[in-house]
């Protein structure tokens, strides 16, 4: 089994066929969706959250086999996640993509349990801190997307789980809880 | 925003100073990164001067460094300030709740207590009073009743109970005897059964006296 660091690359990842787009149509299926599983597993372990379709990344090609997905592939297989809602399109070109191997929603409650866990209930925290501060390390939290992490935390703002607000110096967002 | 009547938590000036705090400190330990970077880099710059031999222009690069140092420590010490007033402000605000719960606690005591007349209660513990006096009257008006006739009738009944309890104490004592050995040990209750003290010295001496029979018989014969 081939490895990437200490990502366990699946089986497929080195029959060559898997990285041409395949004509018929249920095979193509067969292979969007075992691409889209191995996507969203190497992003959830390995932490990647934005994948540049023009820019390198190790899961497109492999080097052993001398292979790699062209352009047209690497969207297919993007858009599909995009249709499950695993993904989102970050521009209208379709260059940069969003990947959500956690919904939203399930950002929202992880936010919610470390909010819970750590007893913030009613603290406030900026949105820097959440990614990038010492309560948060250890946690899914840390390192995570700034996109991703504003937009769970719109959605828990809209259900009255927390209040967004500018401090004076404007360049730093905070979060009341309210949980 | 689509949702008028979800109720979000307010936003007071406490939150907005501790936001600003808070980004003040990532700030501040963004800055000291930058310093590290800019000592380390000194460092080196320093380093391969000395080993160009170029002397006054190493002494420069350490001079640099040392200056970017103590700038560093004058960050060290605000950040320790940032720090300590934010939790001064959590503090105060942990202050003010706990007076706001034990101001709440000390208004449900007084409305307790308003609903309470001290006059009434005067009167209260008066009647109460003058209840237990009349009590106590007639008890006593009771009392001079019965001692006056019956006190030695009542002796007299005490000491013929008394007299019962020890009969029936008795036989109980004999009869917890055996039913305790009996739990004991199984081997024993025989011994007792057999009643009195002499009867246990009969079975020694019955023991005894077969031995000695044995021993004995042949003399006779």
């Amino acid at each position: 089994m081939q490895k990437l660091g200490d990502f366990k690359l699946p089986a497929f990842f080195n029959y060559p066929p898997y990285f041409t787009l395949q004509p018929v149509r249920d095979t193509r299926e067969k292979q969007v969706q075992l691409w889209r599983e191995l996507i969203l597993d190497y992003c959830r372990t390995q932490k990647v959250f934005v994948i540049a379709l023009e820019e390198e990344f190790p899961l497109f090609s492999n080097p052993v086999i001398e292979r790699s997905l062209n352009n047209e592939a690497r969207e297919t297989f993007l858009s599909a996640l995009v249709s499950e809602g695993r993904a989102e399109w970050l521009d209208k070109g379709h260059r940069k993509c969003l990947i959500l191997w956690h919904r939203i929603q399930d950002w929202a409650d992880l936010i919610l349990s470390f909010v819970k866990d750590n007893g913030l209930e009613d603290n406030v925290m900026t949105v820097e801190e959440i990614r990038s501060g010492i309560e948060s390390r250890g946690t899914e939290l840390h390192g995570m997307d700034r996109t991703i992490l504003m937009r769970a935390l719109k959605l828990l703002e809209h259900k009255g789980k927390l209040a967004i607000f500018k401090g004076t110096s404007a360049d730093d967002e905070g979060v009341k809880f309210s949980v | 925003m689509g949702n008028l009547f979800v109720k979000k938590p307010k936003i007071t000036d406490v939150d907005r100073a501790i936001l600003t705090l808070k980004t003040q400190r990532r700030k501040l330990a963004q800055y000291q990164q930058q310093l590290d970077t800019v000592i380390e880099a000194e460092k080196q710059a320093a380093r391969d001067l000395v080993r160009q031999s170029r002397k006054d222009r190493a002494l420069l690069a350490l001079k640099k460094k040392k200056a970017q140092e103590e700038i560093l420590k004058q960050v060290d010490g605000w950040l320790i300030n940032v720090e300590q007033q934010l939790a001064d402000i959590e503090l105060a605000s942990k202050q003010k709740a706990v007076f706001q719960s034990l101001k709440a606690g000390n208004d449900a005591m007084k409305a307790i207590q308003s609903e309470i007349n001290l006059e009434d209660v005067q009167k209260l513990m008066d009647d109460t009073e003058e209840a237990k006096a009349y009590q106590d009257e007639i008890n006593a008006i009771l009392g001079e009743k019965l001692s006056a006739e019956d006190e030695e009738e009542i002796l007299a009944e005490f000491e013929n109970l008394e007299a019962e309890l020890a009969v029936q104490d008795m036989p109980e004592v004999h009869a917890k005897g055996p039913s305790k050995e009996e739990e004991e040990k199984l081997d024993l209750p025989d011994v007792p059964t057999k009643t009195p003290v002499a009867d246990g010295a009969e079975i020694t001496k019955a023991e005894v006296s077969t031995k000695k029979k044995v021993l004995e018989e042949p003399l006779p014969a």
